[in-house]
């Protein structure tokens, strides 16, 4: 049984069909890229899994029950967490008290939300981050603290929405250790949208492509770089030849 | 007893607050005991009555950031539960203010269910709807004495009755409403740092977010509206043996929401001091305003104009109100 399953979902925007008979699956211990252009239907996606918009049609499966029309808090309490494109810091709670609102899905004591919280930190090289205050990070900082706040809450899946964003090559190595960090060593199912190609490539082990709310592609790293697809809608030539030279 | 020691427990704030914090504590504790006026004496009271309602509007409006300007709607719930169960049935003060509570709360889950389906403006309007629907109730309902209002014959109680909270001197209601101001602080500190608290802070900061870490948005605000709703209900009690004489237009208008919503914005929404900050600015010059300008010069009116011209320089300069300027100037000079 895998761990998600969405079936045939289809989102419409009033007259707008944002997404339509997208289909896949994610197994547990899966790292899965999504990409595709911008408006392609990738955040809208993520909203309809974590039951933060209802769907149009179609069916959500997650960890073996039907979550379609469960709410956002349902859905999370389940064990599905996810972080967001635009993050709102929040104004007046240091970093460590974000975390710990994340903690509080599975705890009411506040002692416990604080020690699983720093445990967090410490484990996304953030323990030295905790009293500040968020809007006083840099964004990769930010960044990272939002997959803390998001780890708190103990998910199974994880879905990531352009954590590297806007981020410095060094930055990004970075993130892309807490990504690997979280899937392989605490074992949680990830799926990240991303348009940094070389994050994507490298840390997933799948790759799908959304392109006018359709899914166009789902394969490999490698089968998705040589899909005439995707290289037509998203990827471009240029992307490819490069990608070429760096392998060879 | 983590609850208890959480209420205690102020340590994360600055040692020189806690210093001015102490300091002022003990100046009004012994305020009675050095030579005053009437009217300061009134004032402090009506200081300490306005925290209470500040700080319960402060759970909602400041942590949970849904501004409601209808908190007058549950003074009145407990002003008249408190005065007509004295009146008709001659029941204690310590008996009336739990049950003006129990009604305010649940009048509180049956308004707030469908309210807090609102956002933003839209709730704020609505709040103020609530209160006024509750406020023309009372005005043609003879059994709480409809628009002529209520009143307390303090003659009838031997003073000072501690029972049903009638004395003559002020002194002992300002001992009351001081116990109660303290608990009310304790209580805040609690619930500030508590699960509900932290989980309301990032619901203001972003709904979706809050969602997405497994909070039940429209529940915890109908809860904590409660709570809010439970302050203001139980000052509200207080306030009707202290005045001894209330009536819908007063005890529930629109003014006296307003006045409550302002206070803890002016003094900083969101904090634990603000409110009280707020309560100990506005509530001398609104007495003084009225006492002078009112009465003296004739420009009655004039503290509404002061009211607005507050909310414009809040709202322009610092949303998060005097507490908000502290903390910005300490922050800038920390670096």
């Amino acid at each position: 049984m895998a761990l998600l399953e969405v079936h045939q979902l289809r989102k419409n925007f009033g007259g707008l069909r944002a997404n339509d008979n997208i289909s896949f699956e994610v197994q547990q211990g899966e790292l899965v890229g999504l990409i595709g252009p911008n408006g392609a239907g990738k955040t809208t996606l993520f909203n309809n899994i974590s039951g933060l918009h209802p769907v149009s049609a179609g069916r959500i499966m997650f960890d073996g029950k039907d979550i379609t029309s469960l709410k956002a808090h349902d859905v999370a309490r389940l064990g599905l967490a996810r972080t967001f494109q635009v993050y709102v810091a929040s104004g007046d709670l240091t970093v460590t008290e974000n975390v710990m609102v994340g903690c509080f899905m599975r705890t009411r004591s506040r002692a416990r939300a604080r020690a699983r919280a720093e445990g967090i930190l410490a484990e996304l090289n953030l323990q030295e981050v905790g009293e500040s205050l968020v809007s006083e990070l840099p964004v990769a900082a930010q960044k990272r603290v939002t997959m803390a706040t998001a780890l708190g809450s103990d998910p199974k899946l994880l879905l990531l929405d352009e954590v590297a964003a806007g981020l410095n090559p060094s930055e990004i190595e970075d993130i892309m250790k807490s990504i690997r960090y979280i899937h392989n060593d605490l074992g949680i199912t990830v799926m990240l949208i991303e348009h940094v190609m070389e994050l994507v490539m490298k840390v997933s082990y799948r790759v799908m492509v959304l392109d006018y709310g359709r899914k166009i592609a789902d394969g490999d790293p490698e089968s998705i770089v040589r899909d005439r697809n995707v290289i037509k809608a998203y990827l471009g030539e240029r992307f490819v030849r490069e990608h070429e030279e760096a392998l060879a | 007893m983590e609850t208890l020691r959480s209420a205690l427990d102020f340590s994360d704030f600055p040692r020189i607050d806690l210093i001015v914090a102490g300091g002022i504590a003990a100046s009004i504790v012994i305020f009675p005991l050095i030579p005053h006026s009437a009217f300061a004496m009134a004032t402090m009271i009506q200081f300490f009555i306005f925290s209470l309602y500040g700080m319960g509007w402060n759970t909602i409006g400041g942590y949970g950031g849904q501004v409601d300007l209808g908190k007058a709607q549950y003074v009145g719930i407990g002003a008249y539960t408190t005065t007509v169960m004295l009146i008709r049935w001659d029941v204690p003060f310590w008996i009336s203010m739990p049950i003006g509570m129990c009604f305010a709360v649940i009048w509180s889950f049956i308004i707030g269910y469908p309210l807090f389906k609102l956002k933003g403006h839209y709730f704020a309007i609505a709040t103020i709807a609530t209160a006024l629907v509750l406020q023309d109730i009372f005005e043609v309902w003879n059994f709480v004495g409809a628009a002529r209002g209520l009143e307390i014959s303090p003659v009838k109680y031997p003073s000072p009755d501690f029972l049903r909270l009638i004395f003559k001197e002020d002194v002992y209601y300002y001992y009351v409403i001081l116990g109660f101001f303290f608990l009310g602080i304790l209580y805040i500190n609690w619930f500030r740092k508590s699960r509900l608290g932290y989980q309301l802070r990032s619901i203001r900061d972003n709904e979706d977010l809050a969602r997405s870490l497994g909070i039940n948005v429209h529940w915890a605000k109908i809860k904590t509206y409660a709570i809010a709703t439970a302050f203001v209900s139980m000052a509200g009690s207080f306030h009707a043996c202290y005045i001894k004489s209330i009536e819908p237009e007063d005890t529930m208008s629109l003014d006296l929401s307003i006045l409550i919503a302002l206070m803890a914005m002016l003094g900083g929404a969101g904090s634990l001091w603000g409110p009280i900050i707020g309560a100990a600015v506005l509530i001398p010059l609104k007495s003084y305003l009225a006492e002078w300008l009112g009465a003296r010069v004739g420009l009655v009116g004039i503290d509404l104009i002061i009211y607005a011209l507050i909310i414009m320089v809040i709202s322009a300069f610092e949303p998060r109100g005097i507490w908000g300027i502290l903390e910005k100037v300490r922050r800038r000079k920390g670096r």
